[in-house]
């Protein structure tokens, strides 16, 4: 590898049930657009953001489910060699909330067991229509300990602090397994940067 | 999650997650065709599958579950005038059979049975269990009465050969034998079942040459940036009873401490010379490769070599075809590694769903769980314009491309009767200990007193299809009689059955399994009796690569969109700048999607480096 423009570079997976704003958030942070009544994503893979945190440029590379959460039939590969999962359900939708346990046995099965998964409420701009209390779903997300925060998507709240905190939280865990460099370190997607040289990568 | 209505127009509709259905699949979504994409499986990949553990268990339990009775729904009321119905077959366990499970390695004790069973996820913890108690009824999955004679047979055959170790009978796990003394095993049934997860036990086994056409596909369409794939770092023989490396590359040649200084010049030389067609090859085109082999004077040792891990073809393959395989060999030697191949990293299962998130990319819809129970045909044009889900809703489409198991056997031509022998082998140790433990070996076993040559793949931990002090082993060869006849003999030679204390060192099988699997090379894309726009994959064929399901992909492809062209390259998200006036970068109409997504034309450095950088990947080690 020549020049690296980036000293680390993470993969974020998203999911969460169909229409609870996974793209949307994806959106608002990588482009700071807010598409209304935007469709299934076609043709886009993964988006790409750059940030700098303490002077170090993380490249965050987010992936979307593209559409195979609406039947249930995310692809195992999706997960593989994840860095973090954002699991998203619509503050507004009790069904979404209660899909959880379901996205959880999905992570647990797929994703590798050092994935750092944070939970999300989103759409707090509909504030007078939720249907999930705040405290239930911070007790759920602290009983799974995974982080927990609500945003909007569509007034940017929380949104930037969403991605950069995961992004430190990345970071911290990275120096950490830098640190404790042990005998399980060299597995590919357990590692915390991904590189997409530490195999051969045909692409 | 939610149970919603699918859309009922599409142009393509496909049924079965195989290998070439998959590809069809991003193929025909890339170029803007409105594709339906279903199995009735609740995973990926049909045949093509990789299993965890647990999940490989419950797939054993379905598998000798599965009866042939099958529920057929009469759908004719939505039939309209001058249209019939054509019903599939609702279950393709045909496809499986002589399914057999041995078990050699003990249980723990009671109380650490129960957690793990409670801490793996309910479906396969209670699987786990069942499966490893039962699976002494060695079963015959095809369940037809000559099937289960011969399974019956085998099993005759295996008491007399393993006289001694009659545990392989009796897989019961909790065999007491191997309590009472002490042995160097570590890893017990129980460990097996708990860290299942980190299995990823492929139905078939096959490798990637690293220039045949998977990979080629694969760094065309993009669809590699979904995978990551390891070295195959070895290529052993099986000879004289015991297992040599076959040096194939320049450096190993160098290296080789079995071959003479002579040997390696006269090796050297030969391969180079193969490179090119000359005359004397020609004269023998139509001889035996071994033959020609012969002529060449290099000896025993080479010419095992050459004839059965460079070309791996039997002993009377003609020189053509010998000389072509070992062309093909030398060809993908060297590109990412010291072999011809690459193995996907997580298993084979990997590789069809990275060509459906491909095709989901690009506006597929995926449905598992979900089926097509039949066509409706149009009587006058004999095409099918729509299917019936097993819901009972009414989709009309174009095109239907199938998986050949969910062909009724009344609509075949003829039903292909190759099967493929399999053994899956969990053991402790290395065919070959090395200097590493992570290595990834091919061991070519040529054909012995009639039993056919069997390809065997030794996945170490690296390549993340098993737990650290395990390999995952997997036997292929072509049927002459059950997987258990076919390929026990090898196995008993190479590896040693429970926790015996081996004095040839040999490894130690913990867990195995036995089945055979149907031939998709058999299968005929033509051979079926249905309309002309109805489009059948064949499952898994025995060859050692993918070129069978790449190419009838590609040729079904062809047939549907004659124009089009065959999996262009999805744009690189790096590359895609989004129009940040058009406020609707993402749309469905495919149309639009030219014009929201731009290919960078140059715009900000780090696009571009990043672009150098995927480029330097690509390039091959050479």
């Amino acid at each position: 590898m020549s020049m690296e423009d980036y000293d680390y570079l993470f993969k974020i997976v998203l999911i969460g049930n169909a229409g609870v704003g996974k793209t949307c958030l994806v959106r608002r942070f990588t482009q700071g657009l807010f598409p209304p009544g935007q469709g299934a994503t076609i043709g886009v893979d993964f988006m790409i953001k750059t940030v700098e945190i303490k002077g170090e440029k993380v490249k965050l590379q987010i992936w979307d489910t593209a559409g195979q959460e609406r039947f249930r039939s995310i692809t195992q590969s999706y997960y593989r060699s994840a860095n973090a999962l954002i699991l998203t359900y619509d503050i507004t939708c009790e069904d979404s909330f209660r899909c959880l346990p379901e996205w959880l046995r999905e992570i647990e099965q797929y994703a590798n067991n050092q994935v750092v998964t944070i939970l999300v409420g989103n759409k707090i701009d509909l504030a007078e229509k939720r249907e999930v209390l705040r405290q239930r779903a911070e007790d759920f997300a602290e009983a799974q300990s995974m982080l927990y925060l609500e945003t909007s998507a569509k007034e940017s709240d929380n949104v930037e602090k969403l991605f950069l905190d995961l992004a430190c939280e990345l970071i911290r865990e990275a120096k950490q397994n830098k640190l404790d460099n042990s005998d399980t370190a060299p597995m590919p997607g357990e590692g915390k940067t991904i590189s997409y040289l530490s195999c051969c990568n045909i692409n | 999650m939610a149970a919603e209505d699918l859309p009922s127009e599409f142009d393509v509709v496909i049924l079965g997650t195989g290998l070439a259905e998959s590809v069809v699949a991003a193929a025909c979504s890339r170029v803007g065709q409105r594709v339906l994409h279903v199995d009735r499986r609740s995973y990926y990949a049909a045949n093509w599958a990789s299993f965890t553990f647990n999940a490989l268990l419950t797939w054993i339990q379905e598998i000798q579950a599965e009866s042939l009775s099958e529920e057929v729904q009469d759908r004719s009321s939505l039939v309209e005038e001058g249209e019939e119905l054509i019903y599939l077959s609702g279950s393709d366990s045909a496809s499986i059979s002589n399914l057999q499970v041995f078990c050699y390695v003990s249980e723990e004790a009671e109380e650490e049975e129960e957690p793990a069973n409670t801490t793996e996820e309910e479906e396969a913890g209670a699987a786990g269990e069942g499966a490893a108690k039962e699976p002494s009824e060695t079963e015959s999955a095809g369940s037809k009465e000559e099937e289960a004679g011969e399974a019956a047979e085998g099993d005759e055959q295996a008491a007399q050969e393993q006289g001694e170790e009659p545990k392989a009978d009796q897989p019961q796990p909790s065999a007491p034998p191997s309590q009472s003394e002490p042995t160097r095993k570590k890893i017990s049934y129980t460990q097996l079942v708990k860290e299942g997860r980190r299995f990823n036990i492929d139905l078939v086994s096959k490798l990637m040459y690293s220039r045949g056409s998977l990979v080629d596909l694969l760094i065309k369409s993009n669809v590699s940036r979904y995978a990551e794939f390891k070295n195959v770092t070895r290529i052993l023989t099986y000879r004289h009873g015991s297992v040599e490396q076959v040096p194939c590359s320049r450096a190993d040649v160098f290296a080789s401490r079995q071959l003479s200084v002579v040997e390696k010049r006269k090796l050297m030389r030969f391969l180079t010379s193969c490179v090119e067609e000359t005359e004397e090859h020609q004269a023998y085109n139509g001889r035996p490769y071994l033959e020609f082999l012969r002529e060449q004077q290099l000896g025993d040792n080479l010419q095992h070599f050459l004839l059965h891990s460079i070309a791996m073809v039997t002993e009377d393959t003609l020189t053509k075809v010998g000389l072509a395989s070992t062309r093909h060999f030398l060809r993908c030697l060297g590109r990412y590694g010291n072999t011809p191949f690459l193995f996907p990293v997580y298993g084979l299962g990997e590789i069809p769903q990275c060509f459906c998130r491909m095709s989901a990319v690009f506006g597929g819809i995926y449905c598992l769980r979900h089926s097509v129970s039949c066509l409706i045909v149009d009587k006058d044009s004999n095409r099918c314009k729509a299917v019936i889900d097993s819901r009972g809703q009414r989709i009309s489409c174009s095109h239907f491309v199938v998986e050949d198991g969910f062909v009724g056997a009344d609509r075949k031509v003829a039903t292909p009767t190759r099967l493929l022998s399999r053994a899956v082998l969990i053991t402790d140790a290395s065919v070959l200990p090395g200097d590493s433990e992570q290595q990834v070996s091919l061991v070519t076993v040529p054909p012995t007193d009639g039993r056919p040559a069997v390809n065997m793949v030794e996945l170490s931990p690296s390549t993340m299809t098993c737990i650290p002090g395990t390999y995952l082993v997997h036997l292929t060869c072509q049927s002459v009689g059950s997987a258990y006849e076919d390929l026990s003999p090898v196995v008993t030679r190479m590896f040693c059955m429970a926790e015996c204390q081996d004095e040839e060192n040999r490894p130690a099988v913990l867990w195995c399994l036995y089945f055979n699997m149907a031939d998709g090379s058999g299968v005929e894309p033509e051979g079926h009796d249905l309309p002309s726009n109805v489009y059948v994959c064949s499952g898994p064929d025995g060859a050692l690569g993918h070129e069978h399901a790449i190419k009838q992909a590609e040729s079904i492809f062809l047939k549907i969109l004659p124009e089009e062209e065959f999996c262009p390259p999805a744009p690189n998200p790096e590359d895609i700048i989004y129009d940040g006036e058009n406020t609707s970068p993402t749309s469905i109409g495919e149309e639009e999607e030219e014009e929201g997504l731009t290919a960078a034309g140059g715009e900000g450095e780090e696009k571009q480096q990043e672009q150098q950088e995927e480029e330097t990947s690509l390039q091959p080690e050479e």
